[in-house]
């Protein structure tokens, strides 16, 4: 390759040791050296953590000192730190957008630990492939929207009745959107919850009614999300409501809060005995235990004296569903004691992988073995087997692996199996939200660890058991934690976008339409434009995604900050070394 | 309106997430850390499960967040003291800020501070397996990037010196090898290093805390070697004088206190002659102190500092009017004559030829005119160190019998101890309760005897000793050749011609905090206005002297000021409680005093180096900063301040977070465990601290020897779900932090093998079974059963005794070279004193209480205080940010309601 031209350009490279992550197997020093000299390139150095308080001062200090116009942080994924180093770019008053990052983490150090030298040499191709990129990079202003200070919620479960009350407390309105005709979802068919003994129902009409009090909040029920346009701060939804006859409304939120809660595990015919009489799953035996109050426990009309509880079924399953449900051991331990309560002489067994009665929740297992249960611990690979005895009653067969893995025969009058929670299908809203899924079916969250509400989609939410199992308590606080984060950008009543977004140049268009199949968003539209028709790209709309740019027969649109020129450039920088 | 919206006590990740979602809803918050960064536990761990991302890499983010938010206020290395409810539903919160010693705008971060500190402490950040210094950075990427000094308060050694010298500080200097610096820093404060290294009662060694434990460190001994090896090197002080001002100043008199104040005046730029009545300089240094504890020559060359910076001594120059030195131009005078004369016994026969005042007979041996005792016998009629120093003298002079007549017991003796013992050991024979009442003669004038009269000790009197009453009757003589009388000492009080006024007992009266006389110019210090004391507190009299006739020749006040503001002096039992282990390191007992060389020549042998870093070794580092100067030194930014206390503010808030988060189980408190006894038990937080990016060692290695560990067992639930340390709660995130902690060590380890003994793996969320299954597949080996007991190898390896349930439930006894201990959560009772007034209402464990989890998690018992993270109860970081999103979403409504018109 012909040796590069002289650059107008005054470029800060900073290569990042990440306390190790990368410098254990990138030569950092060896990158800094090999980048220095590249046109445009006035500051180059390695540093410790590039992203630390001290990292981003120097930056700083650099940036005012050399008049520098551009910066590249070679580091970790852009996910992590973009906002962070165009964090530094602005308050040393350079443009965000003359910011770029190359990833040495993820895409080169962690996946080349074998060889440092080879990782080494492709740190500097990726290098100078941003910094090649970096000097074609433009100044771009965020794009400032409106928002509108309302919020959607859909799904009118305990996660977002609390929701709604937490919004219209903070001064947002709300519209609520319950499929079924009654609010409440799960909790409010349930009696005593753990771990407070606090009546699901009770606690669920307490919800409405304070809901209702506040004109802030308009609740659907009987309603369905049947469309969704507009993007970030301002979508537009359509619901489809129980009028007679049913019509569709449209309705303007800036956010959008999904708590469409969970379904329980119902078990394959055979799975555990189920489809015996005197097999019930954990939230048919919790109905069994509401209706016991003053009548005992009864199974079909017969008293239940002994009983079994498989734990999870359909959860921890190779075959099945691999997670575990996580409230169902605490849930049992709870049920348990209430039995007990009912009749102490009732024999309770156990049979159990792990019992996960997580932080406080302690206590209720401790309770239940004081009150009598009996735990009995089978090995992974040997399940409990339920068949039906002579005398009309069923016989579980257990190893138990706290007495010696002796194998026990238990006569009991009723199976509990304790069941799990699966997403709920619906698989029209999360074709309608464009949400992505994880492998568990769950909606998936942004980031598991510091992000768990947020998802993909900018500016919608996700709280409660549809993120993944949960008890009734923690969605309450996922639900509030969605407020929060709702609230966080709405409050203000105008938000900011990023600026890279698809571009049409209207001379070269045809209006062949072939962006408009290509757009996953919805953000081309047909536009009249001097008597010719041509794309048009909504900001707000475009997620700067790309997926138009190569199918455009006539390279009419270019991305911002993702220029065909500065991806030439890139893929140049990045084989020099291969070509020279 | 309040001064800011919301107050959120801890900055861990629960305080920063509801601190940073309350500010992006335009709340004005005030977020406050104890700690001299933001971050809390999260930015110390290694990874996070399941996700295995970076903790630092994920933390950062928020921690540079938190203090560059336009709408957060963040102030680290400050508590809140106290927090009360206002009528109008409004807090007013206490705010202390630390003193960090360093000027946060100031510094750059650049950590020479830290690489010149000479004081080692644990480093709480890398959960005490290595060290920090007393100057640091919490941690490489601590927010806001800037030092910190830990003070505890100042060192006893330091503090009880009436010197002014930083003893804590030499001898971490000493440790340091820092020799010629440790003696540089007491000349901070006095030119007679040499002298008070070997004549000083070392009062620092009375208060050391390491006393209480084997034995105080020998201060003054290590004082006495930084002065041997500089002198050896170095002619003169070595250092820098301030340039001539043109003013002069007229010290009279060339005692400790005369010489110390004229070279701090030197040294300040002062043109300075000192007036000697004596042939040679030193005062009672030179005449009283006998030349076997203080040789002539380490008084010559403590005084050759003095001279080598220019000022002048003229001996056999008594000065007798200061009117004629105002003449001579000398703006001022310090009058340091000290107490040349002696208590008469006031009995007959004293004017007799064999009667000598004990000062006089110290003089005139040291000047070589005192006379030959040989073959006489003596007494010395007094108890205190004169008489001490006349009796061990007397027996050099070759007196075949030297007897010590007091008139009080043993104990009453003013003299130190060691003094007393070593007259012992030199033979000298002691006679108590004895008063004097006639020195007998045999007529011709030639002392024959001491007629005495017994005593009894009755009622104590005045100086609280009790006092001695004659028995009657009990009159006999002590025979004897020689009486020496060292009962008491006096200054010339009328040597000024009573220009100056005297007290009734010839002390010249001056104001004891500014040393002025009556005569403005004239300034007076030491034993002549104090009375006989001794030669440290003298150097602090001619210390202060310095600084306040520096003040005054400056025109500047000098009342109202204080000379040495020293932070409280530390608390010793608190110092003893901090220390995770001690180490005593032994050197070989110097041969000093182990025969009896009845000489002149210096009895104590020097220090050796060994013995000299061996001693300094011990030092406990009471005050933690040893005030050793070296970072003040080191700093290029002059951000370091000794200075800075602490600020109490007052601050007005809406609403309050409690985000102060949880304490680790103490993992000692399993004693069957064995750690803090087995080097090679180790807590899960020190294991994320091995693994992390910033780790220690940069490698996963034992404590123990630096082996690279083999065979590793975790032990899950130590200290959870134990009703034996009273903890009958599950602390949630051990069994997840340990199988991520697998993960990572099978691979930064490939070979290997990790074993964890568990009661049942508590994986309950999303992607954590997955997780634990993922761990197993790579070959970690879970074992169901509870560990009984770890026993420890010569080799550092451990026996762990376990029941393996899944196999059987046999007791097995396993080797591992490494045990990790799974320790749980503990409550934070800190919560307990946020506030006054309301109580903030615990549940029975301890934890801030939630009375309506169910519907409102994160309210507490008082309106519009809400509680964040793990101050509520064990939780993990997932569910620390969910907690943390709900409670700002309910400070947000209560603060919407308090803007709703009553």
């Amino acid at each position: 390759m012909s040796k590069q031209p002289a650059s107008e350009r005054r470029l800060g490279v900073y290569v990042c040791h990440c306390g190790g992550n990368i410098s254990d197997y990138v030569d950092v020093q060896a990158v800094v050296d090999a980048v220095k000299d590249e046109p445009g390139v006035v500051v180059a150095k390695h540093t410790m953590f590039a992203c630390s308080d001290a990292g981003q001062q120097e930056m700083e200090e650099d940036i005012a000192a050399n008049d520098l116009d551009g910066l590249v942080v070679a580091s970790c994924s852009p996910k992590l730190h973009v906002v962070t180093f165009r964090g530094v770019a602005k308050r040393s008053g350079m443009n965000p957008y003359e910011y770029n990052q190359a990833n040495i983490r993820e895409q080169c150090s962690w996946t080349h630990t074998d060889d440092p030298a080879g990782a080494t040499s492709k740190a500097i191709g990726l290098v100078r492939g941003v910094i090649a990129r970096t000097r074609l990079s433009e100044a771009l202003e965020p794009l400032v929207v409106e928002t509108t200070q309302k919020a959607l919620i859909i799904g009118g479960g305990v996660a977002g009745l609390r929701a709604a009350i937490g919004l219209a407390d903070i001064g947002l309105g709300v519209f609520l959107v319950e499929r079924e005709a009654e609010l409440g979802g799960w909790v409010g068919r349930f009696g005593p919850i753990y771990p407070h003994e606090r009546n699901g129902h009770e606690l669920i009409s307490s919800l409405i009614e304070e809901a209702r009090k506040r004109p802030a909040i308009k609740i659907f029920t009987g309603a369905e999300i049947v469309s969704k346009t507009g993007s970030f701060g301002n979508y537009a939804v359509g619901v489809r409501v129980a009028t007679e006859p049913p019509q569709t409304i449209q309705i303007e939120v800036g956010s959008i809060i999904v708590a469409t809660g969970f379904d329980s595990y119902r078990p394959a015919d055979g799975e555990f005995g189920s489809g015996m009489d005197g097999v019930a799953t954990l939230p048919e035996f919790k109905e069994l235990i509401d209706a016991a109050a003053g009548a005992g426990l009864r199974y079909r009309g017969k008293p239940v004296r002994s009983l079994a509880y498989i734990y999870c079924v359909g959860s921890r399953q190779p075959d099945g569903n691999e997670y575990c449900s996580r409230f169902c051991c605490t849930a049992t331990a709870h049920a348990s004691i209430r039995v007990a309560e009912l009749d102490p002489n009732v024999r309770q067994y156990h049979l159990y992988r792990d019992i996960r009665t997580y932080g406080a929740f302690e206590l209720l297992y401790t309770q239940a073995r004081k009150d009598g249960a009996i735990y009995v611990k089978f090995p992974d690979d040997a399940p409990p087997v339920v068949a039906a005895d002579k005398s009309g009653g069923l016989t579980v067969t257990v190893r138990d692996l706290l007495s010696g893995d002796e194998e026990l025969e238990i006569p009991v009058d009723l199976v509990v199996q304790v069941t799990g929670m699966v997403p709920r299908a619906n698989t029209d809203l999360v074709g309608l939200l464009k949400l992505p899924l994880g492998k568990d079916g769950f909606f998936n969250e942004i980031h598991p660890k510091l992000r768990p509400v947020e998802t993909m989609v900018d500016g919608v939410l996700i709280a409660g058991a549809c993120q993944g199992p949960k008890s009734s308590a923690e969605s309450v606080a996922s639900g509030l934690a969605a407020v929060t984060q709702s609230a966080s950008v709405l409050k203000k009543g105008s938000a900011e976008l990023d600026p890279l977004v698809a571009t049409v140049d209207p001379d070269a268009c045809t209006w062949c339409g072939k962006c408009l199949d290509a757009c996953p968003y919805g953000a081309i539209e047909q536009l009249s434009l001097n008597g010719r028709e041509v794309a048009t790209i909504s900001v707000a709309g475009c997620k700067g995604c790309g997926g138009c740019v190569p199918v455009c027969p006539e390279n009419a649109i270019d991305l911002r900050g993702y220029t065909d020129a500065q991806i030439t450039a890139m893929i140049d920088g990045l084989l020099q070394e291969a070509i020279a | 309106m309040t001064d800011y919206d919301a107050l959120v006590v801890g900055s861990g990740i629960a305080g920063m997430e509801s601190a940073l979602k309350l500010g992006d809803m335009g709340y004005k918050v005030l977020l406050v850390e104890k700690e001299a960064s933001v971050g809390g536990r999260m930015i110390l761990l290694s990874k996070v499960f399941p996700t295995l991302d970076c903790a630092s890499c994920i933390s950062t983010p928020k921690m540079a967040a938190s203090i560059h938010h336009p709408n957060v206020t963040a102030l680290t290395y400050t508590e809140v003291d106290g927090i009360s409810r206002d009528g109008d539903g409004t807090f007013k919160a206490t705010i202390r800020r630390k003193p960090r010693f360093v000027d946060e705008a100031a510094c750059t971060g650049c950590q020479l501070c830290e690489t010149a500190c000479t004081v080692a402490v644990p480093d709480q950040f890398n959960a005490d397996m290595v060290a920090r210094r007393a100057a640091y950075i919490a941690f490489p990427q601590a927010v806001p990037k800037k030092a910190v000094l830990e003070r505890a308060g100042t060192s006893p050694c330091t503090y009880t010196c009436p010197a002014g010298i930083k003893a804590h500080g030499y001898v971490s200097l000493i440790r340091s090898g820092e020799y010629e610096k440790a003696f540089q820093l007491v000349l901070e404060a006095t030119p007679l290093v040499g002298t008070l290294g070997r004549a000083c009662y070392a009062p620092c060694e009375g208060e050391c805390t390491r006393g209480s434990l084997e034995g105080t460190l020998p201060i003054r001994r290590l004082k006495r070697f930084a002065a041997d090896r500089h002198y050896q090197a170095i002619d003169g002080p070595g250092v820098e004088v301030a340039p001539a001002n043109g003013k002069g100043v007229a010290v009279v008199g060339s005692g400790p206190a005369g010489l110390t104040a004229a070279w701090q005046l030197a040294r300040r730029g002062y043109r300075v002659k000192i007036f000697e009545a004596a042939p040679v300089a030193g005062g009672f240094l030179r005449l009283a102190i006998p030349a076997y504890r203080l040789p002539a020559e380490v008084v010559d060359q403590d005084i050759s500092n003095v001279t080598g910076i220019g000022v002048e001594i003229a001996t056999d120059s008594p000065v007798t009017d200061l009117e004629a030195l105002r003449r001579d131009g000398f703006d001022a005078v310090l009058v340091a004559t000290g107490t040349p004369l002696s208590t008469s016994l006031n009995v007959p026969g004293e004017k007799l030829d064999g009667v000598v005042s004990g000062l006089q007979f110290l003089r005139a041996t040291r000047l070589g005119s005192a006379a030959d005792l040989t073959g006489k016998r003596v007494v010395v009629v007094g108890g205190g160190n004169v008489a001490m120093d006349a009796a061990r003298t007397a027996v050099r002079m070759g007196a075949t019998e030297t007897t010590i007549a007091y008139r009080r017991g043993r104990q009453e003796m003013p003299a130190h101890k060691t003094e007393v013992d070593d007259a012992e050991r030199d033979g000298v024979r002691f006679s108590f309760l004895m008063a004097p009442v006639e020195v007998v003669d045999d007529g011709s004038g030639k002392v024959t005897g001491l007629r005495c009269q017994r005593m009894a000790l009755g009622k104590p009197d005045a100086s609280g000793r009790r006092r001695p009453e004659p028995i009657k009757g009990s009159e006999f003589v002590l025979p004897c050749d020689t009486v020496l009388v060292a009962i008491g000492m006096a200054p010339e009080g009328s040597a000024f011609g009573g220009r100056c006024a005297s007290n009734a007992n010839g002390t010249l009266v001056a104001d004891p905090a500014t040393l002025q006389t009556g005569v403005p110019h004239v300034f007076a210090a030491g034993d002549v206005t104090t009375g006989a004391s001794d030669i440290t507190r003298a150097v602090g009299q001619g210390r202060r002297a310095a600084h306040m006739i520096d003040r005054w020749l400056r025109g500047e006040p000098l009342a109202g000021f204080e000379m040495d503001e020293a932070l409280p002096v530390v608390d010793k039992t608190k110092v003893l409680t901090r220390q995770v282990g001690y180490t005593h390191s032994t050197a070989p007992e110097s041969a000093s005093g182990s025969t009896v060389k009845r000489d002149f020549a210096e009895i104590e042998a020097p220090m050796t180096e060994a013995e000299a870093l061996a001693g300094s070794s011990d030092c406990l580092d009471c005050g933690v900063c040893s005030e050793c100067q070296e970072c003040v030194t080191a700093c290029p930014s002059d951000a370091i301040h000794l200075d800075m206390r602490e600020q109490i503010e007052e601050v007005s808030v809406g609403a309050v977070v409690v985000a102060t988060g949880y304490k680790l189980f103490a993992a000692d408190a399993k004693p069957e465990y064995g750690f803090g006894r087995y080097k090679n038990v180790i807590t899960g937080m020190q294991m994320d601290r091995l693994l992390a990016p910033t780790r220690p060692y940069n490698t996963v290695l034992r404590p123990g020897d630096g082996k690279v560990p083999e065979r590793i067992a975790f032990i899950l639930c130590t200290g959870s779900r134990d009703e034996t340390v009273g903890n009958p709660l599950c602390s949630r995130f051990c069994c997840m932090y340990s199988i991520k902690q697998n993960q990572l060590i099978m691979g930064a380890l490939p070979l290997a093998e990790v074993t964890v003994h568990y009661m049942d793996i508590r994986a309950p969320g999303k992607r954590y079974d997955e997780f634990y299954e993922s761990a197993k597949s790579m070959g970690a080996t879970y074992v169901k059963g509870r560990v009984a007991k770890i026993t420890e190898k010569d080799d550092g390896n451990l026996i762990l005794r376990y029941e393996d349930i899944e196999h059987g439930g046999a007791l097995v006894q396993a080797e591992y070279d490494m045990v990790v201990l799974a320790v749980g959560v503990q409550p934070n009772r800190e919560v307990d004193r946020l506030f006054s007034g309301d109580d903030l209402a615990l549940d029975v464990y301890d934890y801030v209480a939630e009375p309506n989890e169910d519907m409102d998690p994160g309210r507490t018992s008082i309106p519009g205080v809400f509680v964040a993270g793990a101050a509520s109860g064990a939780k993990d970081i997932t569910d620390s940010i969910l907690h943390a999103g709900a409670a700002a979403a309910q400070v947000a409504a209560h603060l919407e309601s308090l803007k709703v018109p009553a």
